[in-house]
């Protein structure tokens, strides 16, 4: 670490490494100047000139994102000639926007928007009737979606399939006035991480396929979660809502920034793996495929329980929390049975990358090697109890406890997905973290915890 | 369709990829070969310069459409590059211009300075200058062609 | 008027592009000195003559030479700028096309002062034809041993001025967009693929072996003091006889258009110049009076030297019109990367055709200065700053013509 010195911006004392980005210091201590292009992840670019600030000394404003922090600099974010200054370069960047933010999808999470209110930009003197024309809905590829119009060319969305992911499938073609982002013809955006430029955009130009047009972002509630896809854990933010006369409902996954796990970015998968998790939910218990009662299932369950008593193996979904797992095999013990976690079956070669895939495909993989527990096949026994785990194994009588619905005839119970119920997963690199529960469904489903309560006593 | 360097052009490469520092500088030469060869810039070739420059092809894409003198699409007419900068207007361009607009078989590009301003109004074909236009010098060039 | 031939001596013999024929006139006779100068010799004697960078920016040469490392740690590289694409400047491609000989003469004692083992001629794409003179010369000197010290490659541009700004010339020359970098904190060099690389105008190398020749004091005995030596400055537009002319700095303007230009076109009268290639504030006739050829002379007319390209027109010039084509020019030219320029450029042409056709107001000239301001200083190159100093010079001089057409 280099030299800490002292600063002093818009009149307050401030200290910072020496050298380090002035505009990454503003953003830190939430000191507001507008900006486009600089993106922590993606380092300065300097082309959208929006971070301009005075410092003193300096004869002209110079922008932040290209300023290095020296001892005793004297910065000013909030004189009128600075003011003036992100005024001027806000209405140039608006000469060819559409100002029609009712109608765009990006309306409430757009900075350009953000800033024109703030600059009270509202009756702009821009009167070219002529804006510059550009296409408004291209598939880019990998569900994302571009309005060239929209776009202040700030090279977020190019820098990251240039620097992050490498695989360049976005750049800035044409010059002046006439540049727009596009990929090459005939060659779509397609890599595994590809709808991250979607949060990376800062205005509406770049939109998720998934997610446009579903939800007015304010009418979301945001919620920290953790993402179930892989063994990485990824930090994410879980939007959701709870309409009138509808049930709370997950709208989409967004990557939580976690410096320890995964950055500012998840997989498309991964943010995509919220639509699964609300398809074909296991909601009621089932015997021989009919509908039962709660209380029948669990009279039942506990019927075979005594039944096969030393002769049951348990099988454990290696995505379930760890207290789940805890409770589980706290259970196993109390009836005798063998605790089983097979991970064959989650591991994915073609799936794993040296980025943020795991190709341990369980969320919670390294808490059952942590605990020990038999990561083998089950032999033949006379009861499996299978709490969740994707495989079938062979035995007399099977009891299931089932997020979600499966070609099944055996007794099965319905429990919680994990944004259902709260717990903690630790991830493979041994970062464990806690999620509370999110979803509140108007029928709620009994969590795990819940159910194994319900069957021991 | 698939692009490949003519053993010429291959030999030039080879040749300049000894005179630069890194393999990256042969961006715009292989364009330019690629441009000759096939009369304008085909995504494959645009492949074959990655291959050469080591340069993703999106990136070779992005320099190819911010340079004018590429083409990326294929033209059969005869292309006109008629200088329109202020020289050359003072000295009668928009004449030459609307005469030139008057012909069919070619494609008139209004183009931005040609460097030729003592020499204005002036024209290029082909690399070729043609300065000190006038009607006359125009239809007798055009006339060559 | 005194005739100077620092550059120009061999344009007007025949054949000179040829390595005999220049030979025979004295070429690559400076070359001895590398015999008795060690490098660090040859930029100081660069440095003592003031010779200022001929590209159109006029920074001292040498203090720029000096910032070379001569450790030998990395390669170093020279880069001559013959992208000479701003509007009115045609003086480059006289070097290249009449005396060739002298800027390779110039790049090898500049490869000398340097220590660089490579050196390369960035042309404009539109410069095929001379390019191929060129490229003819520099085989005659590899054929003649010349060039052993050092290898010379033409690199060829495909129609971007601002590939003429010497850091977006080097963003070229790397394989990509031409866009100008981030200014760098402190003096340094350029980098070429992070090799320290000079880059100089052909013009200033090819000054390069008389000084080197004749000594400092040589030089500098033309010109003015603070702007020592010689231009070419050249003519176009409403004159009797545009070309090229070699002057020394300091010459009277109106003398030197009148001398070599036989003055204005039909007889008409002068109603306004742009000095220096069209980033240059216009000068209306009567600020040309009394003017003189120099930095520092332009500079306090508000207006600046730039390439010293004059572009001149008469009494029935439409300023209007004038202004629009140059404005065209830029947006057609921005490359785009920042804000103020991308936007700028394209927003400033919009408004002066919106008035040219007769449908501009009183504000629209006021949002012009506006839209000056907005660009000036705040962009990472200075092609916004001169769209501003277009705007600012055409309207406030010629205002009344702008306020006539508008309601």
């Amino acid at each position: 670490m280099s030299q800490l010195v002292k600063l002093i911006i818009d009149g307050q004392d401030y200290e910072a490494e020496q050298d380090s980005l002035l505009i990454q210091l503003l953003i830190d201590k939430e000191i507001k100047v507008p900006y486009f292009c600089y993106h922590e992840s993606l380092g300065a670019d300097g082309n959208c000139r929006m971070c301009m600030v005075g410092i003193e000394g300096q004869k002209r404003p110079q922008i932040a994102c290209d300023t290095l922090i020296k001892e005793g600099m004297i910065v000013n974010t909030k004189t009128d000639t600075i003011k003036q200054v992100h005024t001027d370069i806000l209405e140039l960047e608006l000469i060819n926007h559409p100002v029609d933010c009712p109608t765009c999808d990006q309306a409430g999470e757009c900075s350009l928007q953000d800033f024109y209110m703030e600059y009270g930009l509202h009756s702009s003197k821009i009167t070219i009737e002529e804006k510059v024309k550009h296409n408004k809905a291209i598939d880019l590829g990998s569900n994302v979606m571009l309005d060239q119009e929209r776009c202040v060319l700030c090279a977020r969305c190019t820098r990251f399939t240039d620097k992050i992911t490498g695989t360049h499938e976005l750049g800035i073609v044409g010059r002046g006035d006439e540049a727009k982002v596009t990929t090459m013809p005939n060659r779509p955006l397609s890599n595994p991480y590809a709808m991250n430029v979607v949060d990376l955009c800062p205005v509406g130009a770049l939109t998720s396929k998934d997610f446009r047009f579903s939800q007015r972002v304010w009418l979301l509630e945001s919620a920290d979660g953790v993402c179930h896809g892989c063994a990485k854990n990824c930090s994410i933010i879980i939007d959701h809502n709870k309409l009138k006369y509808k049930d709370d409902t997950i709208y989409r996954f967004r990557p939580r920034r976690n410096d320890a796990i995964n950055g500012f970015f998840i997989c498309d998968t991964g943010r995509l793996s919220y639509r699964e998790l609300q398809e074909n939910r296991q909601e009621t218990p089932l015997l021989d495929g009919v509908k039962i009662s709660e209380d029948k299932a669990i009279e039942k369950a506990k019927e075979l329980i005594l039944l096969y008593k030393r002769n049951t193996s348990i099988i454990i979904d290696a995505n379930l929390y760890t207290q789940e797992i805890e409770a589980i095999v706290a259970f196993a013990q109390e009836i005798g049975a063998d605790v089983y976690a097979p991970l064959d079956i989650y591991r994915d070669e073609a799936f794993g990358d040296d980025m943020l895939r795991s190709s341990m495909r369980a969320a919670n993989a390294q808490t059952i090697i942590n605990m020990d527990i038999n990561t083998q096949k089950p032999k033949k026994v006379g009861l499996i109890l299978n709490f969740n785990h994707p495989e079938k194994f062979e035995s007399a009588a099977t009891i299931n406890f089932l997020t979600h619905t499966r070609a099944e005839t055996a007794l099965t119970l319905p429990i919680a997905t994990f944004t259902e119920s709260s717990g903690s997963l630790t991830n493979e690199d041994g970062i464990t973290q806690f999620s509370k529960k999110v979803i509140h469904k108007n029928i709620p489903v009994p969590t795990l915890i819940e159910s194994l309560k319900r069957v021991s006593q | 369709m698939s692009f490949k360097f003519t053993e010429d052009n291959l030999l030039e490469i080879e040749r300049l990829k000894k005179r630069y520092p890194a393999p990256q500088a042969l961006c715009l030469p292989s364009l330019w070969m690629a441009q000759y060869q096939e009369g304008y810039i085909s995504l494959e070739a645009i492949d074959a310069i990655s291959q050469v420059t080591t340069i993703p092809a999106m990136e070779i894409y992005r320099v190819a459409t911010f340079y004018t003198m590429f083409h990326l699409e294929k033209s059969d007419k005869i292309e006109v590059d008629v200088c329109k900068t202020l020289s050359c207007k003072l000295c009668g361009s928009d004449e030459i211009l609307k005469h030139l607009e008057s012909k069919s078989d070619i494609k008139i590009n209004h183009v931005e300075c040609l460097g030729s301003c003592g020499t204005a109004p002036v024209m290029q074909i082909n690399d070729k200058n043609y300065e000190n236009l006038t009607n006359t010098k125009v239809d007798a060039i055009l006339k060559e062609l | 008027m005194r005739e100077c031939q620092i550059v120009s001596r061999k344009f007007h013999i025949e054949n000179a592009c040829t390595l005999r024929v220049a030979k025979e006139h004295g070429a690559y006779n400076s070359l001895v000195k590398l015999k008795e100068y060690d490098p660090q010799h040859i930029t100081q004697i660069i440095k003592e003559s003031m010779l200022r960078g001929k590209g159109g920016g006029g920074a001292p040469a040498g203090m720029k030479w000096e910032l070379m490392p001569l450790d030998d740690k990395k390669p170093n590289f020279l880069v001559v700028n013959c992208d000479e694409s701003e509007p009115g400047t045609f003086k480059d491609r006289q070097i290249i096309s009449k005396d060739p000989h002298l800027l390779i003469e110039g790049i090898i004692l500049t490869c000398y002062a340097i220590k660089a083992k490579a050196a390369y001629i960035y042309i404009r794409g539109e410069y095929k034809e001379y390019q191929e003179i060129l490229q003819n010369a520099i085989d005659e000197a590899y054929s003649a041993g010349l060039l052993k010290e050092c290898d010379i490659t033409i690199h060829r541009g495909a129609g971007a001025y601002i590939c003429g700004e010497k850091s977006a010339l080097l963003e070229s020359m790397e394989g990509k967009r031409g866009h100008p970098r981030l200014k760098p904190k402190q003096k340094e060099p350029e980098w070429f693929f992070g090799n320290a690389t000079l880059v100089n105008n052909v013009e200033t190398i090819a000054t390069v072996p008389f000084i080197v020749k004749n000594g400092a004091d040589a030089y500098r005995a033309y010109g003015t003091e603070k702007s020592p030596g010689t231009l070419l400055f050249a003519m176009s537009g409403h004159i009797n006889r545009p070309g090229v002319y070699e002057a020394e700095f300091g010459t009277n303007m109106l003398e030197y258009i009148n001398h070599y230009g036989g003055g204005i076109k039909n007889g008409k009268k002068l109603k306004a110049l742009i000095p220096g290639g069209v980033s240059c504030g216009v000068l209306t006739a009567k600020e040309c009076e009394g003017l003189t050829l120099d930095y520092e002379a332009l500079r306090s007319a508000g207006s600046s030297l730039g390439t010293g390209g004059m572009i001149v027109m008469d009494e029935d010039t439409n300023m209007l019109e004038a202004l629009k084509n140059i404005l065209e020019f830029y947006h057609e030219e921005s490359c785009g990367q920042c804000t103020p320029c991308r936007e700028g450029s394209g927003w400033s042409d919009k408004i002066v055709g919106r008035i040219l056709e007769g449908n501009g107001t009183k504000e629209d000239l006021d949002k012009l200065f506006e839209l000056a301001d907005i660009m000036n200083g705040k962009t990472i190159c200075v092609f916004a700053p001169s769209i501003s100093t277009v705007l600012v010079s055409f309207i406030s001089k010629f205002r009344d013509e702008f306020e006539a057409v508008v309601s």
